[in-house]
């Protein structure tokens, strides 16, 4: 034990002799370690907030097509499907787009049901008053995109254009929790009345319907009663909605990933040709050791911890960097990589999510191959007689 | 850690009780393109405890690589080296190194101290291997260091030392254990006549000390060889001793 303290303290003073050397090779790795890992730890907390969206999400969607596009669909039908064995509850949504002049985007308009239940009060401070509007302008909830954008705050006035064109003004009565940024935040949430002037959607029509099932395993086979019930219906389960979240989280979080490949492998190896070589001054001092007594276990031992030291250092520091950089700082610029399907990108604060048997993974295979490179010329040199390590040999 | 504790891996050769350093028939032959030259051929010497034997000879004559041999840095052709009584030829490599740390004491001809570290740390190096010094051992550096007149520079980081400096500590530092031989290989080359002189006259004091070391010395420096401390001059060509 008093030995392997005495080779740890001699090897962390030779990497403290070496300190410029040292820190280059702990950040080149901790660099490339950390892009790389800020890209994954990102897929992975956006796949955290898409499965969050999903658990949520109804277990149908009906819409009605025609011409191949969706359409409004008559409120009516709800009634039908409502008596169909498995179903639980038909909700009919008002929804839809409005190009906002302004900052040159389209927003979503959401109507609340007035029927519907109170929204959660985690979900938005003020939303009781979507449902009882008070005499003047009506309420409206932001999504913290468009507030952000528009720079509003509640108590603040919002013009959108109405169906007929004419601006219309809401009176900014809250804004939609951080929590539901990934899917609200360019929403603009309003009452049912005010959403169907807004969009220009008659009564007694909805622009989908969300159907909740007794048993989501049914889901199949009561959507293809639906289709048959209802003609020129598309019926979109909540197994496909996560087929499709799936292509585009996944599909980007490995684009990106595969864009800081090469240069994960430009630094490791550049890491690698530092580590596998001996420098004079190295080459000597192992020669030294060998001549005052030290065996190559010895050497060996102190090359190990040096080794182990620079390359442990620059993956924890690089996981750490990639923990802020994501979960701190909200990963700016590779979000956009990763979340931007819409012109209102979220802003999102993301939840720590990841596997770390992935990260484990990860680090080994990095640390690995360095530890191992640096220690094969150590071996060699520690192999030599000391006289031809100090001749050069 | 039970097999380093008993360096005694292969039984010791018979040897005479007053012998600290001795060879038989020692070669060390070298490949030269497509021969092998013999850089050391067929010496065999015994030196007694506590004598300073000169080592002289042109350049080239194999006096380094025969005191190389000595002290175990160098694994002979043939023939046989005894350190302290024992073969030290056919040990394990860790068996060797061992008994060369406890037992020899080595200062190159270019220094070979290691550059960062401070003088004191050098002078400690041996001991890392065995759990770094004891309290004991650290005095004992101080102790070495300050006789040699370099107690004020033990701080000191050895790159800035001067070259005299640096040769004394690195004598200090081949001290340290009490080895039972003491290998020096052109000390007084890098140094000025001043810091010459001095490193002769600590060689010879080392003789009045209690179990003085066997002190073999390779020199081209008449200074040394003729100092009146040097008990016998052994003169080596072509890799003989004549």
């Amino acid at each position: 034990m008093r030995r392997a303290r005495a080779l740890f303290v001699y090897a962390l003073g030779s990497l403290a002799r070496r300190g410029r050397r040292s820190v280059a090779l702990a950040l080149g790795v901790a660099l490339a370690l950390g892009l790389y890992a800020s890209a994954l730890l990102l897929a992975d907390a956006l796949r955290a907030v898409y499965r969050g969206t999903l658990e949520v999400a109804p277990d149908l969607t009906v819409q009605r097509l025609v011409a191949g596009r969706p359409a409004l669909i008559a409120a009516d039908a709800l009634g039908e499907l409502e008596a169909l064995p498995g179903v639980r509850s038909v909700r009919p949504r008002l929804w839809g787009y409005l190009f906002v002049e302004a900052i040159e985007a389209n927003v979503v308009v959401v109507a609340v049901p007035s029927d519907a239940p109170d929204l959660r009060p985690a979900l938005a401070a003020g939303s009781a008053e979507l449902r009882a509007p008070a005499e003047g302008p009506a309420p409206a909830l932001l999504g913290s995109a468009i507030a952000a954008r528009l720079a509003l705050a509640p108590g603040d006035g919002l013009a959108l254009p109405d169906a007929t064109g004419e601006l219309m003004l809401l009176r900014v009565a809250g804004m939609l929790e951080r929590a539901t940024a990934s899917h609200a935040a360019d929403t603009v949430l309003v009452a049912e009345t005010t959403a169907r002037r807004l969009l220009g959607v008659p009564a007694g029509e909805v622009t989908d319907l969300a159907i909740t099932l007794a048993a989501p395993e049914e889901a199949p086979v009561i959507a293809a009663e639906v289709a048959r019930r209802l003609p020129m219906s598309r019926v979109i389960d909540r197994v496909a909605l996560e087929r499709s979240y799936a292509l585009t989280f996944d599909g980007r979080a490995g684009l990106v990933a595969a864009l800081f490949l090469p240069m994960l492998a430009a630094l490791l190896l550049m890491a690698w040709d530092r580590f596998s070589g001996l420098g004079e001054s190295e080459r000597r001092e192992i020669g030294v050791l060998k001549a005052v007594g030290w065996g190559t276990s010895d050497v060996l031992t102190a090359r190990l911890v040096e080794s182990l030291a620079v390359t442990l250092g620059g993956v924890l520091l690089g996981l750490l960097f990639a923990y802020g950089y994501v979960f701190l700082l909200g990963a700016p610029g590779l979000q956009g990589a990763l979340f931007g399907w819409s012109t209102l990108s979220p802003a999102l604060r993301l939840a720590p999510s990841t596997s770390l048997a992935q990260l484990a993974t990860l680090a080994g295979l990095v640390a690995g191959p360095l530890v191992a490179v640096a220690l094969v010329p150590a071996w060699r040199a520690a192999m030599l007689d000391p006289d031809e390590v100090l001749r050069g040999g | 850690m039970a097999a380093e504790s008993e360096p005694v891996a292969v039984p010791p050769r018979a040897a005479p009780l007053a012998e600290a350093l001795g060879c038989t028939d020692l070669v060390k032959k070298v490949r030269d393109g497509s021969r092998r030259v013999a850089i050391v051929d067929g010496v065999t010497l015994s030196m007694p405890p506590g004598r300073l034997w000169a080592l002289e000879g042109p350049s080239g004559s194999g006096k380094t690589t025969l005191l190389l041999a000595l002290g175990g840095l160098l694994a002979p052709t043939s023939g046989d080296v005894r350190v302290a009584g024992r073969s030290i030829v056919g040990l394990r490599d860790h068996h060797r190194t061992r008994w060369r740390r406890e037992k020899v004491g080595f200062v190159f001809q270019e220094l070979q101290l290691v550059r960062g570290m401070s003088l004191l740390e050098n002078v400690l190096l041996p001991r890392v291997p065995e759990g770094g010094a004891t309290a004991e051992e650290r005095a004992r550096a101080l102790a070495l260091l300050a006789r040699f007149g370099l107690a004020e520079l033990a701080g000191r980081v050895v790159d800035r030392l001067s070259g005299g400096e640096r040769q004394r500590g690195a004598l200090a530092r081949a001290l340290l254990g009490a080895p039972a031989v003491l290998l020096l290989d052109e000390p007084t080359a890098h140094v000025d006549a001043e810091n010459a002189a001095r490193i002769v006259e600590l060689l010879a004091e080392l003789k009045a000390g209690e179990s003085p070391p066997a002190v073999l010395v390779t020199t081209h420096d008449p200074r040394f060889a003729e100092h009146g401390a040097v008990d016998r001059r052994l003169s080596m060509r072509d890799g003989r001793l004549g």
